[in-house]
């Protein structure tokens, strides 16, 4: 079943270029994501770092055109495979949707269909994307699950999801996401609500899928230890803006914006029981002057040279892009 | 060392009702806990979700009754107290909770929150009361004006001050924290951990910190106390139980946690399955169906939790071979 992708157009499987979400709310324009351009090759995975509020989930989501109301894409452009997302009749996207793009979310269990028997719901992604018949797809349900470590598959088919324990959803979601043998895999915290050593299990799972099929990966996560051990790229968003773009190891290793450094260094390591370092204030990032560096109230450099306006994204190495004045 | 806290054989389970024509069924959320909590120290207790950690705690404060057992506060069995007799115990200990949204009452301005416990232990003079809120807060890291304000007007971070205000308010001497810094974004997580240790030298409080994040529990604690399936299976000082783990769930969970350094090798998943399930519990053992290192003994005979000396305890047949040497 794992045939290699075929190749259909040259260059990254999706580039993301100036992509602006805007939330109209009552309260006013909420600019979720704000110009945020970043690439995903076929095989790779690149993780979207920040705290809440930051617009890593709403990043996702657009590219799947499924932000919630008052969202609204306003500007920017997806290309999968060399297409633009954003310009796909509804149709289009519909069939792109949990077929050649696929997503796991945080929550198994508010993800899940309750009433409907765990076998039914990845059948019918089959059912739908693949027109197979119903025992067809049952068949190859089974599989699925087995596939991503469930014991006793065809039994399971039965269950319903409150039957299952959390590590177990989440399997069904990675099956239900694999379905269709994506080519994109949007992971939006896979395993936080998991426990450490199911957590563990779920990674590597993930990373062998990614291996085997060439299955590009974004990686949505807050936990540094779980984007260490999984990315190839890492963005860090701060206030919907990307604020650090780079390889893993040049990330973790020689991090360049103050806000990258503080996440590093706030985390508690083992063997280390000295204070913490902290990033001062509140990471709502709503930033006072509406086109200075939004980090401005929190950095600990004193920034002289133009914290009223909002530094570029600048390549300081190859391949490392920072948001700073003073990197 | 005479202990603050003591707790002897505590146990605690819940009657789930059975399904139609099945017999209702015996959760042992605590099956028989034996802790010591000394003055000033702190005692981490880590599991995973469901292992009965949170149930613990809310044993000792008598939040819920227990079945058996002795809670020991300074040698009184507050397990045997009526509710008045309870009441000037329930100043001394303190009860901070992982959700900063839930736990504060959304119609109370803060001022009100954290004069109530004034109010019930009379502690504090009609005319003090203003002052002494504003103390609080200041020690918490607020202004004073945050008194006239409600919880829905703070973030995450500020309102889980609020909370530990409120507990500091009687001047306990022994604070349980339910994962206090779970729902907290990483950079807020290290301002909580900090002010927390803050002030615990400066009011020498003794903390239980019950949490599943390790990195966070090797930070806080002295002692380390590993929960599984409603049992202690391991319990060490810190630096013993991180170093040279004497119980094989104690070894998967330190190899389970994702370290935020891209360079360390991804190693190997440790543990098989899923946690079971409370209401079934496997025979002897009840870890023997995850654990590498179990034999047939392990499957019929449950083992004690043993003295190993240096104040250390572990409840396996196999410590002898768990490894010796992590660095």
């Amino acid at each position: 079943m794992y045939a290699p992708l075929k190749k259909t157009h040259n260059g990254p499987l999706l580039q993301v270029r100036g992509l602006k979400s805007y939330f109209f709310t009552r309260a006013g324009l909420v600019k979720a994501v704000d110009d945020v351009s970043f690439e995903i090759a076929a095989g790779e995975t690149l993780a979207l770092v920040g705290e809440s509020g930051c617009g890593k989930s709403i990043t996702s989501l657009s590219i799947l055109r499924l932000i919630p109301e008052p969202g609204r894409v306003v500007d920017g452009e997806i290309l999968f495979d060399g297409r633009d997302l954003l310009r796909m009749p509804p149709t289009e996207i519909r069939r792109v949707r949990g077929n050649k793009i696929s997503m796991i979310f945080q929550e198994p269990m508010t993800s899940l269909n309750p009433v409907l028997k765990i076998g039914e719901q990845i059948a019918e992604v089959l059912r739908l994307h693949r027109g197979m018949s119903n025992g067809e797809a049952l068949a190859q349900a089974a599989e699925l699950l087995m596939r991503v470590g469930i014991p006793a598959a065809e039994n399971r088919l039965r269950d319903f999801p409150h039957q299952l324990s959390g590590g177990q959803r989440q399997r069904v979601m990675i099956a239900m996401a694999l379905a269709c043998d994506p080519q994109l895999l949007i992971a939006d915290e896979p395993t936080t609500a998991l426990d450490v050593t199911i957590q563990a299990q779920i990674m590597e799972l993930l990373a062998n899928l990614a291996r085997d099929r060439q299955m590009a990966t974004l990686l949505i996560s807050h936990d540094l230890g779980v984007v260490a051990g999984n990315a190839d790229r890492v963005a860090v968003m701060y206030a919907g803006k990307i604020v650090e773009y780079a390889a893993v190891k040049q990330l973790f290793s020689s991090p360049a914006h103050p806000y990258t450094r503080g996440l590093l260094t706030c985390i508690p390591r083992l063997g280390n029981k000295d204070p913490l370092q902290t990033i001062q204030g509140q990471p709502e990032g709503k930033s006072k002057s509406a086109d200075g560096c939004a980090f401005l109230e929190r950095c600990p450099n004193s920034c002289n040279s133009g914290g009223s306006k909002m530094p570029q994204l600048r390549e300081i190495n190859p391949g490392h892009f920072v948001r700073c004045w003073r990197a | 060392m005479t202990a603050l806290l003591e707790i002897c054989d505590l146990a605690k389970s819940y009657r789930m009702p059975g399904k139609s024509g099945t017999k209702a069924a015996q959760l042992k959320a605590v099956a028989g806990v034996s802790l010591q909590v000394a003055p000033g120290e702190t005692l981490g207790l880590v599991g995973e979700s469901g292992c009965g950690k949170s149930t613990l705690g809310k044993l000792i404060l008598g939040l819920t009754p227990a079945d058996r057992g002795e809670v020991l506060y300074r040698g009184t069995d507050l397990a045997r107290l009526s509710a008045r007799q309870l009441r000037p115990y329930r100043r001394q200990l303190q009860m901070i909770f992982q959700d900063p949204f839930s736990s504060l009452n959304p119609r109370m301005t803060v001022g009100e929150t954290l004069i109530e416990p004034l109010i019930i232990h009379r502690l504090c003079a009609t005319s003090e009361r203003q002052k002494r809120v504003a103390d609080l807060l200041n020690q918490v890291g607020l202004e004073s004006a945050a008194a006239n304000r409600y919880p829905h007007e703070f973030s995450g971070g500020q309102r889980q001050r609020i909370s530990i205000a409120r507990a500091l308010a009687v001047e306990p001497e022994l604070i349980v924290a339910d994962e206090p810094v779970s729902a907290l974004d990483l950079s807020v997580q290290a301002q909580i951990l900090n002010l927390l240790r803050e002030i615990q030298v400066e009011h020498k409080l003794s903390y239980l910190f019950i949490a599943h994040d390790l990195a966070v529990v090797e930070h806080v604690s002295d002692r380390v106390a590993v929960m599984y399936l409603g049992k202690i299976v391991e319990n060490a000082t810190a630096d013993d139980l991180y170093r040279r783990p004497q119980h094989p769930y104690t070894e998967a969970l330190l190899a389970a946690i994702p370290q935020p350094d891209p360079n360390l090798a991804r190693r190997p998943v440790p543990l098989k399955g899923d946690v079971p399930s409370p209401l079934n519990p496997p025979s002897g053992c009840s870890f023997h169906p995850r654990c590498p290192y179990a034999s047939n003994l392990c499957q019929q005979q449950e083992p004690a939790l043993l003295n190993l000396g240096d104040k250390r305890q572990a409840a396996c047949h196999h410590s002898d071979k768990i490894c010796t040497n992590r660095s």
